[in-house]
């Protein structure tokens, strides 16, 4: 028999009251109306918990560390009694063969039926072999778990986007899931950034999945609209400040203390689609703006490249030199400046001399 | 073939049959094992890989250096926090910037919850699966378990034996219900798992607890960083400004509710890892206290650089509350200052690791130091480039390079600052070990383990704990006493910088000595080099030959079962491996 | 035959004219009518605001003091700035509009004769002037192949750049399901990567309008002084007036 994850909050000692309430608070952090918690209520009743192999290449971790830091639900219900979390090489208990057997019974057991999250991702130099597993590299591991999965979510920046090992140079060639070469072309992918991303997020990513059955619905780029659909900016509660003209100049100055805006130390919450400043993090407690700290745009991609993070104007990187377009445009219309200026001055020579000698 | 003996003093025999774990679960990134057992089923010689690269030190090269924290935080999310604030150290030492002391106790409040989220996180979700059998946990009683949970922990509330059933209850309804998660293909009929039912339903259910509770003891860097994993930092001091009653002050980072939230954070870590942590691990040594594998280098070689500024911008010895210094040849009374300025002392080298130099008999200082990959495999390699079946550990085969203090090989961590601190006569340090040994009715020696280090690090977190409300109450007097500053702007515009400076930052992170160092030139990064905990712990061999602190601590350890490598997991685990952190 | 603004007939000189040959008197050329000079002058009205405006929005002027609400400075410039967007574009439209439906002269700047050997001789012949290697431009009616070149490309097109960018930026706030965003932002932002990248194309723009201006006031002023042809008070009156009686190129 499959456990349900009623059954097991139930026997957590949860009472069925306390149950409803999860639910509705789950479908108020996926933004549903009130009106969808029977339905969440009726899927954790009824359904077996979905396999999932959660692959790690480049990257730090963190999103797993994010991952756990879910308040709502809490990451330990999530791996209890949503989903079976198959393979995870952070938390597994095997290691070795015995770990790596584990892909390839789920392959036998539930083909085209598992979930593949994807924290990290592959790289292409140094013959794939800068990220090795089982003596092989990750790349090999991902195209095999890939080509049998029932869909991909790609957790975080790296395997969305490519985070800091693609940043520039790229040592690794390190490329996000979608781009990775020998992926299969008929798997949905779902794309969570963010460095990490939020938790609550993440869980309810995994938590729309099990409860619909079905992918959320996405935008161009393949992100969940329902979280990644707005600007920190356009949620922003500083946002008064911004449209007042009140910003924070310099760290700890006055408008620091006062909560100005920080659009001008650098903030890039106005071209960042991300949910923190209406979910925020760690159970809604703060997000970076909150705690003083310009956005710097951790769900975009390429946000590594795009110049020092507390300049409000980013960097155009080209003729073998950066700046940003100020810098570039000043100079060019300076130029152009002084050379009309010059071409000015020796006309007006010019002409004198022609009318003396036409004259 | 005969045995071969290190220069550090250790013998290796490659006779017996090669075993392979690739990859080492539960740790942080990616790594690899290959030991070989003689007949009698103990490890002769032990090989360990990195197994990952992505190449931050070559990816820092030209940018902005106060942008440096965010790239070196994303060198590991577990340790999150102490890369940024070893960066901006590093940054302010370059550029001679002195921090406000509120931002001193600030730091110190996000670094010592990082060393209390880390170390509970390690022992319960990392390392617990090598000593606790989940499958065993089903057998046990909760009465007796429950009378366990009091008699270890009277003041930890959930001890009544109905809250035990339910547990079992649920755990016994996941094993049934045929998928078992995490714990599948786990070693649960391995006979080294010695705990006895209940211990291991106490365990799990801790487990569980402990994966509720770890969400919390982070929420003070959310406060202070915005978010977390991956808080904000900054040169020159901290984001987060302090408004406590003037204008507007309800917008502002750090205001009073903010700081009661931090405050009663602190107290319940606090009382999280007295009434569970601590009692927990006495319990589960003293079933293990014979196990006494796994000490490797911890009795020779031992560094720790310090950390924890009472004071700021003193980052002389005897301002830091944890211990700094070097003990080389077992002789540990005798500790030895660490000069992180001097080309002599700590050095670099790549003989066996996956880079290039130009003359690779020779080790580079960090200030000097080069990242060039050269991904290249020996002649006695089995297998192929991208198939390894057995690694050839007499040429390069590791993405970890090799650091040496004054040619040693270091263990670094935990431990190592505990048996320093021990040595040095560091109060809070004896107090803490003297009852666990006596609680556990083992000698000193016992601390130079697997087991030990373990024991080091559960402590350190308790230690932690109480000095974040130490920090806190600093902070309060002077926000008291009128000073809320929080940052030094003065040279946070690049104008204003000298267009030629190197700098060094230290912290110690949860697996043990970190440090960065930087050059900056025109206002952009010129060289930036890290090297970090598992750099030294991993580290593969060297020039002449001396192994590193985890190939050490697996040799002479006997396995019951070579296919099922439960041992070998126990004491890489000891020492929190991050790879990540590792080759960065 | 062409109507100027006040409903007069003006008379058109002849197609067939081999220039440079026959030598006959010229009478003044009605050149913009009333429509692309109202257009021009909104147009340039409009981008010294949004040039102005643009600029602050990338580095705001110094903070104010005082509550959020009791002003609304930075609001106000953007505000102002995707008003004149608004307008802008319209006029744009307005102006690609008349190109069709206005004399030949409205044509010019969208559509200069680059498959014409003689345009690039004649283009080639305005270099030389402005190298001041040959003594005399040729003499126009409309505008000369250089002008027109210059135009096309730095001014048509980068006003449909800026259009483009802009708008998209604009669906930012508008948000998804806007037709700002549908028709513009959708498909725009990932084109670039992000939204910042859009910004910085967005604000190198305006640096190139910038010297376009720079580069057109120059122009103007000194063909108005050295040319062989009225420029400046073409475009308030919309005659082009000429000095010698020497063949005009383009008539
Ligand atoms: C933002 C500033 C300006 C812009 C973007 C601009 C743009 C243009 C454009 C696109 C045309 C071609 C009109 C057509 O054939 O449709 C034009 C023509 C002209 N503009 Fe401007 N203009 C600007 C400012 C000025 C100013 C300040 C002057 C006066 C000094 C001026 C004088 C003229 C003249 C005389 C012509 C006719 C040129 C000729 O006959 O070859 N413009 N301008
Ligand atoms: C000649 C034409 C234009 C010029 C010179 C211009 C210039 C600028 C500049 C310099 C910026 C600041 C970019 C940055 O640093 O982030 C900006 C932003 C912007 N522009 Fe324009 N712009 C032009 C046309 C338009 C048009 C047609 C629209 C459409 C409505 C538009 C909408 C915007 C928007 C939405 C922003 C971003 C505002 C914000 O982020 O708060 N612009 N423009
Ligand atoms: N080794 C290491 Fe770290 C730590 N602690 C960093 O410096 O883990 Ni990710
Ligand atoms: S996306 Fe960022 S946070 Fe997540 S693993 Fe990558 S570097 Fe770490
Ligand atoms: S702080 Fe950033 S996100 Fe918030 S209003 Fe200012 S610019 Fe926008
Ligand atoms: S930096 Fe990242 S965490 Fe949110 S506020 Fe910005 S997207
Ligand atoms: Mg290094």
């Amino acid at each position: 028999m499959h456990e349900t994850f009623y059954d097991v909050m139930r026997r957590q000692g949860i009472t069925r009251r306390s149950f409803l309430k999860f639910c509705s608070l789950t479908a108020a952090a996926l933004g549903l109306g009130p009106s969808f918690a029977p339905k969440i209520a009726e899927a954790m009743e009824t359904k077996p918990r979905i396999p999932v192999l959660w692959l790690h290449g480049l990257e730090c971790t963190c999103c797993s560390e994010s991952f756990i830091r879910s308040a709502h639900p809490l990451a330990k219900d999530v791996i209890l009694s949503m989903i079976s979390l198959d393979y995870d090489d952070t938390i597994m208990a095997a290691a070795g063969h015995q770990a790596e057997a584990i892909i390839q019974e789920t392959i036998d057991k539930y083909d085209g039926n598992y979930l593949l999250a994807c924290e990290g991702n592959p790289p292409l130099n140094q013959e794939g072999m800068s990220c090795i597993i089982a003596g092989k590299p990750y790349l090999e591991q991902l195209q095999h778990a890939a080509a049998h999965c029932k869909a991909i979510i790609s957790w975080g920046s790296c395997a969305s986007w490519g985070c800091v090992q693609a940043a520039r140079p790229n040592p690794t060639q390190a490329v996000p899931i979608h781009k990775a070469p020998g992926m299969p072309n008929n798997k949905p992918i779902i794309k969570v950034p963010g460095c990490p991303p939020i938790a609550e997020v993440m869980t309810a990513v995994i938590t729309y999945l099990v409860t619909f059955d079905r992918f959320p619905e996405l935008d161009r780029q393949g992100r969940p609209k329902m979280f990644y659909s707005q600007r920190i900016h356009d949620k922003c509660y500083r946002r008064p400040h911004f449209d007042a003209g009140q910003f924070v100049e310099s760290f700890d100055d006055e408008g620091a203390r006062k909560g100005y805006c920080l659009y001008k130390v650098g903030c890039k919450g106005p071209t960042t689609y991300n949910a923190c400043s209406t979910v925020r993090w760690n159970g809604g407690l703060s997000f970076p703006i909150q705690s003083g700290h310009p956005c710097f745009g951790c769900s975009e991609d390429g946000f590594w490249d795009k110049g020092g993070f507390y300049d409000r104007l980013t960097d155009i990187k080209g003729f073998g030199v950066e700046s940003n377009a100020d810098k570039i445009g000043g100079a060019a219309a300076l130029v152009v400046g002084a050379a009309a200026a010059t071409h000015a001055a020796a006309s007006a020579v010019k002409r004198a001399r022609h009318k003396g000698g036409d004259e | 073939m005969a045995t071969l003996r290190t220069p550090n003093g250790f013998d290796l025999d490659t006779s017996g049959k090669r075993v392979v774990v690739d990859p080492v679960t539960r740790i942080e990134g990616h790594m690899r094992c290959e030991v070989n057992v003689d007949e009698d089923n103990i490890i002769r010689n032990a090989v360990s890989t990195g197994t990952m690269w992505r190449g931050l030190e070559v990816i820092l090269k030209g940018r902005d250096p106060r942008d440096a924290w965010a790239f070196t935080q994303r060198i590991c999310g577990v340790c999150t926090g102490t890369h940024a604030l070893t960066s901006v150290r590093a940054v302010e030492d370059a550029l001679g910037i002195d921090i406000p002391e509120n931002a001193n106790s600030i730091r110190n409040i996000m670094q010592l919850s990082l060393q209390v989220h880390d170390h509970l996180v390690h022992f319960y979700h990392l390392h617990a699966l090598d000593w606790v059998n989940p499958v065993n946990a089903l057998k046990a009683d909760p009465k007796a378990t429950s009378a366990l949970q009091q008699q270890v922990s009277p003041r930890h509330a959930k001890s009544s034996p109905g809250y035990f059933r339910d547990i079992q209850n649920r755990l016994k309804k996941f094993v049934e219900s045929g998928q078992l998660g995490p714990f599948k293909n786990g070693y649960w009929t391995n006979p080294a798992y010695l705990l006895p039912p209940e211990a291991d339903l106490m365990a799990v259910t801790h487990y569980l607890e402990a994966l509720d509770f770890q969400k919390e003891i982070m929420t003070t860097r959310t406060i202070f960083g915005g978010k977390d994993t991956h808080p904000n930092w900054l040169v020159g001091g901290v984001p987060c400004a302090i408004n406590i009653d003037g204008d507007q002050a309800v917008g502002a980072p750090i205001t009073m509710d903010r700081l009661n939230y931090v405050s009663s954070i602190i107290d319940r870590s606090i009382e999280f890892i007295e009434n569970v942590y601590i009692p927990d691990l006495i319990a589960i040594a003293g079933f293990y206290k014979s196990w006494l594998y796994g000490g490797g280098l911890s009795s020779q070689s031992l560094m720790s650089y310090g950390d924890i500024p009472d004071r700021a911008n003193d980052y002389s010895p005897e301002n830091l509350m944890m211990p700094r210094g070097a003990i080389v040849d077992g002789k540990l009374t005798e500790i030895h200052e660490i000069d992180l300025r001097d080309p002599d002392q700590i050095q670099e080298f790549v003989p066996h690791s996956w880079y290039a130099y130009a003359d690779e008999a020779k080790g580079l200082h960090p200030w000097d130091g080069v990242t060039e990959p050269n991904y290249a495999l020996g002649d006695n390699l089995i297998g192929t480039s991208t198939n390894i079946v057995n690694i050839d550990e007499n040429a390069k085969y590791s993405w970890i390079k090799a650091p040496r203090w004054r040619g040693h090989a270091m263990e670094v961590g935990p431990l190592a600052r505990y048996v320093i601190g021990y040595m040095q006569g560091h109060e809070e340090i004896k107090d803490q070990v003297d009852r666990t040994l006596s609680a556990l009715d083992v000698p000193i020696d016992a601390l130079f383990s697997t087991l030990g280090r373990t024991a080091a690090r559960g402590l350190e977190a308790q230690w932690a704990a109480q000095k974040q409300r130490y920090f806190m109450d600093k902070m309060i007097a002077n926000i008291k006493a009128g000073d809320s500053t929080t940052a030094n702007t003065e040279k946070f515009d690049p104008s204003t910088w000298p267009t030629e400076v190197k700098g060094v930052g230290f912290t110690e992170a949860p697996r043990g000595a970190l440090a960065h160092w930087i050059k900056i030139k025109d206002t952009r990064i010129d060289n930036y080099q890290c090297v970090v905990p598992t750099t030294w712990n991993g580290s593969p061999r060297d020039n002449d030959g001396n192994i590193g602190a985890f190939e050490a601590s697996l040799l002479n350890t006997k396995v019951e079962r070579a296919d099922e490598p439960v041992e070998i997991l126990r004491t890489l685990h000891s020492f929190d491996p991050c790879l990540a952190c590792s080759t960065h | 035959m062409t109507i100027d603004a006040t409903g007069q007939e003006v008379p058109e000189t002849s197609e067939t004219l081999d220039h440079g040959t026959a030598s006959h008197k010229e009478e003044a050329v009605y050149i913009y009518e009333a429509p692309v000079r109202i257009w021009h002058w909104v147009n340039a009205l409009c981008i010294l605001v949004l040039g102005i405006t643009g600029y602050f929005i990338g580095s705001p002027p110094p903070s104010i003091g005082g509550e959020a609400s009791s002003s609304f400075l930075f609001g106000w410039i953007r505000y102002l700035h995707f008003a004149a967007g608004y307008i802008l574009t319209v006029a744009f439209l307005f102006r690609i509009y008349w190109a069709f439906v206005g004399n030949k002269h409205a044509k010019q700047i969208f559509l200069p004769p680059v498959w014409r050997g003689s345009f690039w001789r004649e283009l080639f012949h305005e270099v030389e002037w402005y190298a001041m290697i040959v003594r005399e431009p040729l003499k126009y009616a409309g505008h000369n192949p250089l002008a027109t070149l210059v135009m096309h490309v730095l001014f048509v097109w980068c006003i449909v750049f800026m259009i483009l960018t802009g708008f998209a930026l604009y669906g930012e706030g508008t948000g998804m399901g806007s037709w700002q965003y549908e028709m513009f932002s959708s498909w725009i932002i990932p084109l670039f990567g992000q939204s910042q990248d859009v910004h910085t194309w967005h604000h190198l723009g305006l640096w190139v309008i910038v010297c376009f201006v720079i580069i057109h006031v120059y122009a103007a002023v000194r063909e108005d002084i050295m040319s062989r042809q009225s420029i400046m008070s073409s475009m308030f009156s919309g005659w082009r007036t000429f000095r010698d009686d020497k063949p005009v190129a383009d008539e």
